[in-house]
């Protein structure tokens, strides 16, 4: 589903990415580790468009992140769903309107927004929670929101970059639980962290990324730096 | 939302494209006022040549149809002294007196007049000039020419003046009004930067994220029409009746055309349009990172 062959990524002269090469499988779930500054966030980056890549190419089912035209990038993104550590919800717009914001950025109706994100706020775990405000909520149900809305264009690829950096131990495992949840459901999840405890309870594929090159590959591994 | 958030800065680009709309108008208002003085000015000049009595009519006639073969000349229009006397006792049939003393008289005092109107105003004095020198001057009892040259080289000059004082004015303004749209648009992207990067995150397509920025920009340009258009109307129908009868006394008097209004708005609208899309374009080509 993802393929990187030779993915080299520059940030001024500073190496950012080195060679990468990695397949994802559709349907898996890959915890990319590594400290910070190590590239994870790049590789997620590249993805979704967000920056262009020096060398190499990036596959994303068929299509070339390469070639890709910029009035394209939107509808792309509408295939990957994103969580960030910093959650990104918006402040003034409950739950439920934080998930029916990104529908509405795409032209879903009215109709089509109040079925699916009862669903959607049903799947994350926060029906109770639909028309409070994020500082009404808990840092672990934010997250669980910023999930929902990541959800809300049914992606087939779900990036997660640090989703519980900022969460503590609890709220980081049910964030991890319900990732995994969703990837049961048939999303491909690609998960960056260095939250070792978390790695290693997924038993998932497991890439550990050091100075902008792949170290280790290991198939239900262990966070091992 | 945006709109309350910046007030001070929406209302200073409401103001300046404000400004710039009225310089635009009242340049626009002056140059029909001053225009149309210079056309009726120029419809009431001729020259009159007033033939002897005792010129016959046929050879006044010849005297016309050679003067219409001079390129310069537009119209020569033929009138008998009996039509003379025939215009003036209906003009003034109403004065007993004027019509009783006419009748005294035993000749018409009316000579035949020949009445050249020249294609351009410029071609008066060589046409007047030619008349002069003649080979049938003789024929000629008097011609009679105004010269209203002056004043209409006035009102050209003030035409000019008009157009390079007002051009320049405008695209001082324009500027100015591109540079403070701009920076609203600026402030306005930035206080919505959470927004917007969610919205990018989300799948939003380029028009869908700059839409709001450009909208804003239009409001202001369409408050700015508003306002401007309600300061000009009584300019219009008010003021340039009296500015037209002041500068031309006696000559058609300008009423206020509404289709001349309109097309002002109209001119204004597309104006402001173009100013606030060039300026929030310019913004979030700077500032929104898509």
């Amino acid at each position: 589903m993802i393929e990187f062959k030779k993915v080299t990524k520059y940030y001024n002269n500073h190496k950012a990415l080195n060679n990468i090469n990695l397949h994802v499988k559709q349907g898996e779930f890959i915890s990319l580790v590594g400290m910070s500054g190590a590239g994870k966030s790049t590789m997620l980056k590249l993805l979704v468009g967000e920056e262009q890549l020096d060398d190499g190419s990036i596959l994303i089912d068929d299509i070339d992140m390469t070639k890709i035209r910029k009035s394209d990038l939107p509808y792309l993104r509408r295939k990957i769903g994103v969580v960030f550590q910093d959650i990104k919800l918006l402040p003034k717009r409950t739950a439920f309107e934080n998930v029916a914001f990104a529908m509405e950025v795409s032209g879903h109706t009215k109709e089509q927004i109040n079925k699916d994100v009862p669903r959607i706020l049903e799947l994350v775990g926060l029906t109770h929670k639909t028309h409070n405000f994020p500082h009404e909520m808990s840092g672990g149900e934010k997250q669980r929101v910023a999930i929902a809305r990541s959800l809300a264009h049914r992606p087939v690829l779900l990036l997660a970059d640090e989703p519980t950096g900022n969460l503590d131990e609890i709220n980081a495992a049910e964030v991890i639980d319900l990732l995994l949840k969703i990837n049961e459901l048939g999303t491909t999840v690609l998960l960056a962290t260095h939250a070792s405890d978390l790695v290693n309870k997924i038993k998932k594929r497991v890439i550990t990324i050091e100075g902008g090159q792949i170290t280790m590959e290991q198939e239900k591994g262990k966070y091992k730096l | 939302m945006n709109l309350r958030r910046n007030i001070w800065l929406a209302a200073a680009s409401t103001l300046i494209m404000t400004i710039t709309l009225i310089i635009l108008s009242v340049m626009t208002l002056l140059f029909i006022i001053t225009s149309y003085s210079v056309q009726s000015i120029q419809e009431r000049v001729d020259i009159s040549t007033y033939f002897k009595s005792d010129v016959s009519e046929a050879r006044i006639l010849v005297i016309r149809d050679e003067l219409q073969g001079d390129s310069r000349i537009a119209s020569v229009n033929y009138v008998s002294s009996a039509e003379a006397r025939q215009n003036f006792e209906e003009n003034n049939r109403d004065d007993q007196l004027i019509i009783d003393s006419l009748n005294e008289l035993t000749d018409n005092p009316f000579p035949s007049t020949l009445q050249i109107k020249a294609n351009n105003l410029e071609d008066y004095p060589a046409i007047a000039n030619m008349l002069e020198e003649s080979s049938y001057r003789d024929l000629i009892q008097e011609i009679n020419f105004e010269d209203n040259r002056i004043i209409i080289e006035r009102l050209n000059s003030l035409l000019t003046f008009i157009i390079t004082f007002g051009l320049i004015l405008m695209v001082v303004f324009c500027l100015i009004a591109i540079l403070v749209i701009f920076n609203t648009i600026a402030l306005t992207i930035y206080n919505r930067r959470e927004e917007v990067e969610i919205m990018r995150l989300v799948g939003a397509t380029n028009w869908y994220i700059r839409g709001p920025f450009l909208v804003e920009a239009l409001t202001y340009s369409v408050i700015a029409a508003i306002i401007t258009s309600a300061l000009i109307l009584p300019i219009y129908f008010q003021m340039l009746p009296k500015i037209s009868n002041y500068l031309t006394p006696g000559a058609n008097i300008f009423s206020g055309d509404i289709k001349i209004f309109l097309g002002v708005i109209v001119v204004q609208l597309i104006i402001a349009f173009i100013l606030s899309a060039i300026s929030s374009l310019l913004a979030m080509r700077k500032y929104l990172r898509i």
